[in-house]
């Protein structure tokens, strides 16, 4: 492979060195784009408005919400249902600057339920992808390092849980375990766990072959210190580009399963499950089912913009 | 004959892997709340009348012997009984099927007939505007939820300029008489295509943009071949070039891709059919869940992997016929 040849000529000139520059190389590299930097300004925003959300959510029972802005759960008595968004007009009145982007069926701000929905979206992503990937990770380089009867029994184990349509293993796992959160995550996880332990598992199955590997091999390293040390190390990159995929990925099983009532509960808000409402009144206030959408296509796409740079900068194959 | 030889064996392979699909789903079917026989009857139901139904489906035996015994029927054709429908599962499933089936293969053939020109020009043309316009164009699709994409479209064209009907599939095959305005067999056909229009592009668009991203890479990384710089040294015309040497070494990862959206199509189906009120497997098996009916559930999902299961094999034995060194004689 074309990557392994260029990395083992830098580790000629120096092994230390490259590390160390390798990690920083590749953000400014795949920085140096203008997509990829709006879309890094657009993950930065996201994640802070999650982050806002969930400790308002979590930590302050809404306080900041009822205090300064509106409730996202609930609404007052007075406000209109159904507003298009500032300045245009409907049925129901004519939007004004206090709900710029309008109000859903029961006269809460979509703005701020967008808000408090982004919380969901990243944080069962988040969750979910980080356990896809250090459970696939293991297996997978477990069984391309060992190879065999184990890589045997656990490539056919990845390959059960992929032949089974993701939304319908997660929401089979959720209907048994529990519709919260908690199984969300998990079951999204369970989705992802395939596509990772392939993965990696196809960078070992190189990567065991190479010099240093044999080296540590003549030098009496334990296998588990190869695989630890030198084997996942190497075979990393791949796996840094398909975790910022998955995330995205991972929002869409998300926004599909609260769109079909599975995850976040009402009346706590998520994007799947606004549309899921929205969906009731697409005559009246289109545009209701307009934003949610909106907001799952920036963000993902957000994801896939970062992870196509990654993936550009660290596969010199696909080198513009 | 090697090539049936392998699918042959391929076929066997998929064995365990069916049998771990039947495993994992039972396992989840047994770990679910409630009691299926409860949800059937309702909550009035008297002690005896739930004690009969009970031991009328088999719930009365332990989890072991209710798998083996399903196995078993399984492997005679028989996928038990629905409790929520009152009809044998295998019956339910080849009322859905074909409808599932329909758009599925629909949304497909609009993917790869939208993709591979799309990937192709976009490769050709690099980084020029209708290459930055096919990448801007397959981003946006990997990205979008399908729902979405399928409200939208009602939104545009089923309730703005109402020129397209977006509740339920007309199957073609649905009797003249139970179409509305439909006088003849070619109306109930018209009527079978404007309906598959917005559930077509809702559940394809995923898949073609992906398609897309992969033909556009592919081409250009046999385009930067040795092989296709002499071809060009030698003076071939680039079209030539493109489609008497790039294209058919550069279908390979595009054929992995395909074979791979099988599975997420299927679960698309599940969002797009909900959205369009289509009544295919993709609801069916939700629905399935929702009532807890057991034989449904585990019916769907083994039909789900089998799905999958032929998917991959044709994908491979696609390999071999694209590609002349890929031959699975003397495999082992």
């Amino acid at each position: 492979m074309a990557s392994e040849t260029v990395e083992a000529e830098e580790n000629v000139a120096g092994p230390t060195f490259e590390s160390r520059v390798g990690l920083r190389h590749t953000l400014s590299r795949t920085l140096e784009n203008t997509a990829t930097k709006l879309s890094l300004a657009v993950i930065v925003v996201i994640t802070g408005t999650a982050l806002f959300a969930f400790v308002d959510a979590k930590l302050l029972d809404y306080y900041i919400a009822n205090t300064y802005l509106y409730n996202p759960r609930s609404a007052p008595l007075s406000s209109q249902p159904l507003l298009p968004p500032v300045g245009l007009s409907n049925e129901f009145g004519t939007g004004t600057l206090a709900h710029p982007l309008g109000t859903d069926d029961r006269g809460r701000d979509i703005v701020i339920r967008l808000v408090y929905g982004s919380r969901i979206a990243m944080q069962v992503a988040l969750v979910s992808t980080t356990i896809g990937m250090v459970v696939g990770t293991t297996v997978g380089a477990v069984a391309g390092y060992y190879g065999g009867r184990v890589d045997d029994v656990i490539m056919r184990l990845t390959e059960v849980l992929y032949s089974i349509p993701f939304l319908v293993l997660v929401i089979a796992f959720m209907t048994a375990f529990g519709r919260d959160l908690l199984y969300a995550m998990i079951g999204v996880s369970l989705v992802s766990i395939p596509i990772f332990a392939r993965l990696i598992r196809s960078e070992v199955l190189s990567v065991r072959e190479a010099t240093y590997v044999e080296a540590a091999k003549a030098v009496g390293g334990r296998d588990r210190d190869i695989l630890v040390r030198h084997v996942i190390p190497n075979s990393f990159a791949p796996v840094v580009v398909q975790a910022t995929l998955q995330m995205g990925t991972n929002i869409l099983i998300v926004a599909g399963l609260s769109f079909l009532g599975f995850g976040a509960q009402a009346p706590i808000p998520s994007w799947g499950q606004m549309l899921s409402i929205a969906r009731n009144y697409m005559l009246p206030n289109p545009w209701f089912s307009i934003w949610p959408g909106l907001a799952i296509l920036v963000t993902v796409m957000a994801f896939n913009i970062i992870g196509d740079g990654l993936r550009d900068t660290l596969d010199p194959r696909l080198k513009e | 004959m090697s090539n049936l030889q392998y699918a042959l064996k391929r076929l066997l392979q998929a064995v365990p892997v069916l049998l771990g699909v039947t495993s994992i789903t039972f396992l989840l079917i047994n770990a679910m709340p409630g009691d299926p026989v409860e949800v059937l009857l309702g909550p009035t139901a008297s002690e005896e009348l739930i004690a009969a139904a009970t031991v009328k489906y088999g719930l009365d035996q332990p989890i072991h012997v209710r798998y083996v015994k399903y196995l078993i029927a399984v492997a005679q054709g028989d996928l038990g009984q629905s409790i929520h429908y009152g009809v044998p599962v295998t019956e339910k499933l080849m009322e859905r099927l074909p409808v599932t089936l329909l758009l599925l293969a629909s949304s497909f053939t609009f993917a790869v007939c939208v993709a591979i020109p799309l990937g192709i020009v976009s490769a050709k043309r690099r980084n020029r505007a209708t290459d930055q316009f096919s990448r801007v164009f397959s981003l946006i699709g990997v990205s979008t939820p399908n729902f979405w994409i399928g409200l939208v479209l009602i939104i545009v064209f089923g309730y703005h300029l109402d020129v397209l009907p977006s509740n339920g599939l007309v199957m073609p095959t649905d009797p003249v008489g139970d179409v509305a305005g439909a006088d003849s067999r070619l109306d109930v056909l018209v009527a079978t295509a404007q309906s598959l229009v917005m559930p077509t592009i809702a559940l394809g668009t995923l898949q073609m943009a992906a398609i897309t991203r992969i033909e556009r890479s592919s081409m250009l990384e046999v385009l930067g071949r040795d092989y296709i710089t002499l071809a060009r040294a030698f003076g071939f015309k680039e079209t030539t070039i493109l489609r008497r040497h790039a294209f058919r070494n550069a279908q390979l990862p595009v054929i992995t891709i395909i074979g791979l959206q099988l599975t997420s199509a299927l679960g698309g189906a599940v969002l797009t059919e909900t959205v369009f009120n289509i009544n295919g497997m993709g609801r069916l098996v939700i629905q399935a869940i929702r009532t807890q009916d057991y034989a449904l559930i585990m019916g769907t999902t083994l039909f789900f992997g089998f799905m999958f299961v032929i998917g991959t094999l044709v994908v491979d034995l696609l390999y071999a016929v694209l590609d002349p060194r890929v031959s699975y004689e003397g495999d082992v």
